[in-house]
Formats: C-alpha cells, structure tokens, sequence
C-alpha cells in the first residue's frame, strides 16, 4: 500500500500560496521610517480614524477621510478654517467679474513636493480633469465623482502664468464654500506618471509630503514639506508644520480607537462615541474638544400618509420631543437643539426661529384637535376607531435618540416603536413614500443651503438634485420657487431673504421633527497642542504639535 | 494515482466556482440599495444625469444576462473588474489584503491547535478529574464568548493596563520592513529584520488567540471525545495488556486514531478562520480581507464582493480536499474518491 508522499501535501500548500499571492503587489514596499527631524520640527502624530480613504486622488472619491489625508498633502485655492470662514490658500485674491465669471490670482513662488513651481497651469488642468468627461484613465476611463461639487462650472481658462479665470453657467452664491472641497494636483508629474503612478506616489503642495501607505490606505505615513510656502496667511501660524511626522491609521471599532489613545498608541483620535466621553474625560493625560456638527437629525413625517398628512398632527409631534432631556441625557450635553430645516450654524439660518418648545399639553391639544383622542381608556389614543400607531424607521447608529423620542410619543399616548434598517435597503422604500416616518441626517458640511436644502425639502424632481433626499414627500410650490431662486441669487441680503423666508414655511408646515445637531467629538493625548476638532470633520495636521 | 486523483479534484472545483460566481452574481442585485445612489453620499449637489452616466460606466444600466456575460466573459481571463467605490482592480485588491487575513487565520490555528491537543489529550486521559471538567468548562468559554467581545477585554487587560501587548494594526511604525510577500512575519525572517519579527509576532498575539479561541474549544472538545472512543476499544487494551507504556498507547494508539474526527474539524476551522474573521479584524484594526468585504456589501461594490466571496470559496474547497488527503495519511485504508 502506497505511504502517503509528504511532498504531496507539501505541493498543494505552495500551490494555495501561490494562488493567493499571485496577485499581491510584487515591487517591495517599505513600511515608513522616522524621517530625518528638520530644523524646527520634531515627532511623530497617529492620527486614528473610524474608516479609510478610499483614494488619495483628489479628484477621484467622495468621502471624508479621504479628504483628511488629501488636504494635508494638497492645498486648494481656498481653504476653511475649523467652523465655516473660508481663506485664500493657494489663490492670492478673486474677484467676480460679474456673476459668471471668476478671476483667481495664484500666489507665486508655491512648490510642489517634487519642487516644480505650481502655475497655472496646473490649476486649468486640476478643474479639466474634475469637469471633463472620462478624464481619469485608470483603471478605465471614468468622469471625477467630485465633478457634482463643482457642477455649475463651464469651463477654466489660462490668463497668465499665475492667473485663472473661471466661467460658471449662471450665478452660483455657494461658490467659494464649495471650492474649498477641489485641491490643485501637478499637471506635468500626472501626465508623467499617469493616473496609476499618482495614486501610487501622490504630490501637491500641501504641509506633507506622501512617504508611504498601506494597501487598502490603512496607514498612510506623510512627512512635513519643509519648502512649504505656509499656507493661508489668514490662519496663523503660518510657515511649515510643526511636526515631523503624521501618520493617519485606521481603527474602525471606537473602543479599540479609544484604547490606542490609551495605550499611546495613537495622539488623535476621531468619532468618538458618547458613552466613552466620560472615561476619556476622567483620564488626565487625554483632552476632549468637540466642534459644531455638520450632520442635523430630523425625524421627516411622511406628510402624504395618515396622520401626518394632517399638520397639526406634525407640529404635536415636534412639541411631544424634549429636546433638551435629549441632549442633556443621550449626548451629554453635546449637541444642540436643531432651530427649523437648518442647522444653526448653516451661514443662512432663519435667526428667528426657536426650536419647538417641549410643551406636552399643546402637542395632546393639537391631536385633540385633528381628532386623536383616547376614547376607550386604554391609555391609546384613537381616531375613528384606529389606534394612532407609529414606526420610526432608522439606522442602527441612532438607536439611542430614536428610541428616547419613541418613548416620549408613548408618554402621550402615541403607540410607537422603532425599527433599524440599513440605509441602502430602506432608501428606495422611502424616496417611493412607503414609510411613515424616518430618522436620520443629511450632510451640511459646506454651510451653505445648497447641496442640503434642495435635498430634503424641494419636491422630488428626477434626474435633478431636487428632492434626492426628501423621505417626508414634502413639496411646498413657494418653497420650491425659494429653493430654486437661493440658487442662482449672489446678493447675500436678498440670499438670506430668499431663506428666512423657505425655512420659515418649511418650519410651520413642519414636515419633520427638527430634532438635534451632534457635535464632532475627538479626543487627543495631552503631549498635543495646537489642536482642534473641525466642523467639516477634516483633520487639519498643519499647526499641531506635539510634546515629546 | 493520488497525484492524479488530486489534480483531478482541483480540475473540479472550477465547476464548483463556476456555480458560485452565478449565484453570488444574482444574490448581489437581489439586495435593496443602489451602489451609485449609495456612492455619491449625500453632501454637495450632484448634476443631472451623473448617475446615469455611473450606471452606464458600470453597465448597470444593461438587463442582467447581459451584465452576467461581461462578467464571467472578463472573469474567464482573470479579470474580476474594478471595484465601483476604490477603483482598483478587484485581483489586486483582493491580493495586496489576502496575506493579512491569512497570517491572521495561521496565527489563530497555530494558538488554537497548541492550546486544544493537550487539552483534549489530557481530559481524554483523566476523564472526569479535576482538570477534564476545568478544561472542558472552559472550553465551553470559548465556544460562548462572542470575539468582539473577548477582543476588548483582552485588549483593556494586555494593552491598556499592563501595556504588554499593541492594541491594534499589524506592526508598529517606523521598524523599515521592507515588504516582499505581504506576510510580514515571513518579510521579517528573510529580510533579517529582527525588530519587525518580534513587532509583528507580538502584534498577531491578541487577534490571533481571539479568533482561536472558539476554535480551540470546539477542536479540544472533538478530540476528547474521539479520544474517550478509541481508549475504549480493543486494541488500546490489547497495547496495554502487551505491557507497551501508557503514552505510548495514548499517542501512538489513541491519538493517531482519533484524528480522522479532529482533522475533519480543524479542515472546517480553517475555512471559518479564513473566511469569518471580519469582526475580529474590525475590532483589532487589522487590515485584512474581511473587513474590506463587509464594507464593499454595505456599498454594494458588486465586482468586489463577486472577487471575494468567489476566493473564500476556493479556499473552502480547497481547505476539505487537504482535509481528504490527510485522511489518506492517517487512515492508508481511505483512498481519494
């Protein structure tokens, strides 16, 4: 009988391990070194966040993190700072020639990290490669996805070998807030290295310069730019980074990001959840900070399916929610009550509205009067013999708020529960008007109504940004008109007028319960300083600097 | 013959992946959730007909037989596409995060198997003593504990407290491995870099026991109980009545006997080490294929999950034809069918 040949076992190993790495990276990679300390400079930051870049092109995602890591390595024309002012960075001046039409004067003498002077060159390119069609080639041929952000624009032209005239559509008010999102990249080293050899070595003319990342931007390693002009004059200090070194890492799970600060493992940390505050807060070598938040919670009514077609039945529901408990309890103080449709540190916040006052007794009148009334004593009320029953739906992530706001409703005798979902699934149901109520946010990170506003509270309009995000099925005509005027109006009075006027109308018909705003919380070792948490979420590494 | 008969075996899968490919293909669009609308995110406005233009580059605009054909037309040449959210090359995703998760899945087999021989061996023997019933209640501890869990406690105990132990991530900053395979304890050794070897060993400690933990129980209890079968058969008495030594009759007698069971076990073990690993690599921050899975399900990046799940297939397939070829070995009489 034949002994079983060691060697066969042997060969099927090396063939599975064959399998598996035959498509792993063969050019040796290096795990990043301490760079050598320039003159001014010391250490090393470990930024860690909750999820990765998913590229470090800057024309090519549309996520958050991504845009941390990019705009330490790239600068823009404009820049924000850590709540909503917008500051030339790369640009020297603009001005609008008329509405459609902006002159940029570039600052002069500004390196890109191979050393190559940045011109305007390269500034006419970097918007070609967002607005243009197919203009990234690899891994095909596809349109930036950043190309939304900037939709209004028509085209870019030279006019000088630091200055850039750029041709918008029609009037476009939200112009400079959203130019903060588009960073300048290096025309010669692209059309060099292609798309390919960019994302593999990324250069711009940021206060880092790309040493090293991990597959999947698990780890990205960056090292300051010692050439680097110094950024915004506006935002001091101004001159290269303070420290050596940044390195931004992935830890998705928030208790292990919470243990690394800890641990010492990492100096930064971000998105930290409200029940770790308190531990983080009692530990003497850890400094919590928070920024206002960009992400507002409603709770949208679906206004074409009883009862909340019947506003008086949407307002009680705002006056059922006890905002402040909420806040005081679930966030711990960290948050704010939402004022109407906006958030209240959007740059055109109606500033005469007031959050819904809790206020029990108006929201069981307000029932009452369209007809919600406990008739047969069992603790629920009713309407034409239906028990006035409710599910809000949600995400996983906002368990804590949908369920204390569900418990108010019960505490009037709304028999409501709650129900999670995962928000692909649950969005095709709500945009068809099938839910009664949904709980969740919409980014607002530019400040500006536009991009936010539209979304949720124009009528849905296909094909269009109208009503993308509108799960209460509202559309109010004048509000539509508003919407649509605030888009193309530049005066900022009128601008404002145009606003004051959609939020309050939004506001009184109340096709939501304008519930809370959360602030960004990030932590961070106490060796760190000069730090603090941005509005927009974006890490910005330039000024930190660290103890050693 | 067995070399044939293994070939033979591997020529079968490719059937088997075939079969897969189809039914990942379809389960993928049968979920809610559109992977453009889900892509774009919600902040900034986005210009008429940019959707469309995505579901056109992806041909998600295409009735499905269609979108089918592309697929296993390029998948065929190897080539799996481009993940919709990375844009990169699925191969090359999958590849460059592969050697993470499988150094995980060694790291938890090897911890899983040193901890469940002894243990099963030992209770076997001393069935019913102090250390069987110790042994086997924590086993039942192990197969209990949920790993997210395990994996926190761990952590707070060696990382935070005692500081003996990383918290998180593969290696620590700044030991200049130079990365050949991307299996950086393999790196280490033939690079001679000895303060990445001891970075890298140290940091697979805490994943590697979380995630070989419920498999180290469910390996210990297998064996224990196979082991307590074949004490009790004849030829063990007949080895003991010959007078050979009592480890002797346990090892050479018993053990080798009660592996067929155990190899069975381990063979599965493996595939779940491979393929289950997500919420161990979440809560460890280590960068393996998993977790790259789950996040490209919630977005759904079709190409992406097709890859992946088409090579945790593999690897179970080809995890049960070792399982069968051992058994060749341990057992002459089995032969490959």
């Amino acid at each position: 009988m034949a002994r079983f040949n060691h060697r066969t076992i042997i060969a099927l190993l090396l063939l599975m391990a064959f399998v598996f790495t035959a498509c792993a990276p063969t050019a040796p990679a290096e795990t990043a070194q301490p760079a050598d300390e320039g003159p001014g400079a010391s250490g090393t930051i470990v930024v860690a966040m909750g999820a990765a870049p998913v590229s470090l092109d800057p024309a090519d995602h549309r996520s958050r993190e991504s845009e941390t890591v990019i705009r330490n390595m790239f600068d823009g024309l404009v820049t924000r700072d850590t709540s909503s002012g917008v500051h030339m960075q790369l640009a020297e001046s603009m001005d609008w020639a008329d509405e459609q039409t902006l002159n940029v004067k570039l600052r002069e003498g500004v390196k890109f990290h191979d050393g190559t002077e940045m011109t305007a060159d390269d500034v006419v390119f970097t918007f070609e490669r967002i607005i243009n069609e197919n203009a990234i080639e690899y891994p095909e041929p596809h349109t930036s996805p950043r190309k939304g952000l900037i939709a209004p624009l028509e085209s870019i032209e030279k006019t000088g070998d630091y200055s850039v005239t750029m041709h918008f559509r029609g009037p476009w008010p939200p112009a400079m807030q959203l130019l903060v999102h588009q960073q300048i990249v290096p025309k010669a080293y692209i059309e060099k290295v292609g798309t390919e050899g960019f994302i593999a070595k990324p250069i711009g003319t940021g206060p880092f310069k790309f040493v090293s990342a991990q597959p999947g931007l698990e780890e990205v390693v960056l090292e300051r730019f010692a050439d680097y002009y110094g950024g915004s004059p506006d935002l001091t200090p101004v001159g290269p980074a303070c420290v050596n070194q940044v390195v931004f890492r992935v830890i998705p799970e928030a208790s292990t990001r919470v243990s690394a600060l800890l641990a010492g493992e990492a100096d930064i940390i971000t998105n930290v959840p409200q029940d770790l505050i308190p531990n983080l807060e009692a530990n003497e070598n850890v400094q919590v900070k928070t920024a206002g938040g960009t992400q507002p919670k409603w709770l949208e009514l679906n206004v074409h399916m009883a009862p909340f077609d019947d506003v008086n039945v949407r307002k009680a529901m705002n006056y059922a929610v006890d905002k402040d408990l909420i806040i005081e309890k679930i966030f711990g103080g960290r948050a704010v009550a939402l004022p109407g449709p906006l958030s209240p540190y959007n740059n055109f916040v109606n500033k005469s509205l007031s959050p819904y006052p809790y206020d029990p007794a108006m929201a069981t009148d307000l029932l009452k009067q369209a007809g919600w009334e406990d008739t047969d004593g069992d603790g629920i009320l009713d309407k034409n013999g239906q028990p006035f029953t409710f599910t809000i739906d949600t995400l996983e992530d906002w368990r804590p708020l949908a369920e204390a706001v569900a418990d108010m409703y019960r505490a009037i005798g709304i028999d409501a529960n709650v129900r999670f979902w995962e928000y692909s699934v649950i969005k095709d149901q709500l945009m068809a008007g099938e839910r009664q109520g949904y709980l969740d946010d919409w980014g607002d990170s530019a400040f500006d109504p536009v991009g936010h506003f539209e979304a949720k509270w124009h009528g849905f309009v296909a094909d269009t940004p109208y009503g993308r995000g509108n799960f209460s099925t509202y559309s109010n005509d004048r509000v539509n008109e508003l919407i649509e005027q605030g888009e193309t109006t530049g005066d900022p009075a009128a601008r404002q007028a145009i606003y004051d006027e959609a939020q309050q109308i939004v506001y009184d018909e109340a096709p939501a319960v304008f519930l809370i705003l959360p602030e960004e919380v990030e932590a961070a070792s106490a060796s760190i300083s000069n730090w603090s948490p941005a509005s927009d979420s974006r890490e910005n590494m330039h000024d930190v600097c660290k103890a050693e | 013959m067995r070399g044939i008969k293994i070939l033979e075996r591997v020529l079968g899968t490719i059937p088997i992946m075939f079969g897969v490919a189809i039914i990942v293909f379809f389960f993928i669009r049968l979920t809610p959730g559109d992977p453009v609308d889900i892509m774009m995110g919600q902040g900034g406005s986005i210009s008429a007909g940019e959707l469309e233009n995505l579901r056109e580059e992806f041909h998600l605009n295409e009735p499905l037989h269609i979108q089918l054909w592309y697929f296993l037309r390029d998948a065929a040449q190897g080539d799996l596409g481009y993940s919709y959210v990375l844009k990169q090359p699925v191969t090359a995703l999958i590849g460059e995060r592969l050697p993470a998760t499988i150094e995980l899945a060694l790291g938890a087999l090897i911890f899983s198997l040193l901890v469940a021989f002894p243990i099963g061996v030992i209770s076997a023997v001393r069935q019913n003593s102090w250390l069987d019933r110790l042994s086997m209640s924590t086993a039942f501890l192990g197969i209990s504990m949920p790993g997210f869990w395990l994996g926190i406690i761990l952590i707070l105990l060696f990382s935070v407290q005692l500081h003996w132990l990383p918290v998180q991530g593969r290696i620590k900053l700044g030991t200049g491995l130079e990365q050949h395979t991307g299996y950086f304890v393999l790196d280490s050794i033939l690079t001679g870099n000895m303060e990445a070897l001891k970075s890298s060993l140290l940091h697979l400690v805490l994943p590697s026991v979380t995630l070989g933990a419920p498999v180290a129980a469910v390996i210990a209890r297998v064996l224990r109980s196979s082991m307590l079968e074949t004490l009790r058969s004849d030829y063990v008495t007949l080895a003991r009545s010959k007078g050979v030594a009592e480890w002797w009759v346990v090892i050479k007698h018993a053990l080798r006997n009660a592996m067929i069971p155990t190899v069975t076990v381990v063979g599965l073990q493996v595939g779940i080490l491979l393929g289950g690993n997500m919420v161990i690599e979440t809560v460890f921050g280590w960068p393996g294929l998993g977790r790259m899975v789950v996040k490209a399900i919630f977005d759904r990046d079709f190409p992406l999950i097709q890859g992946a799940v088409m090579i945790y297939a593999f690897t179970f397939v080809m995890a049960n034809l070792i399982v069968d070829v051992m058994y060749t070995y341990l057992n002459p009489r089995i032969r490959l069918g």
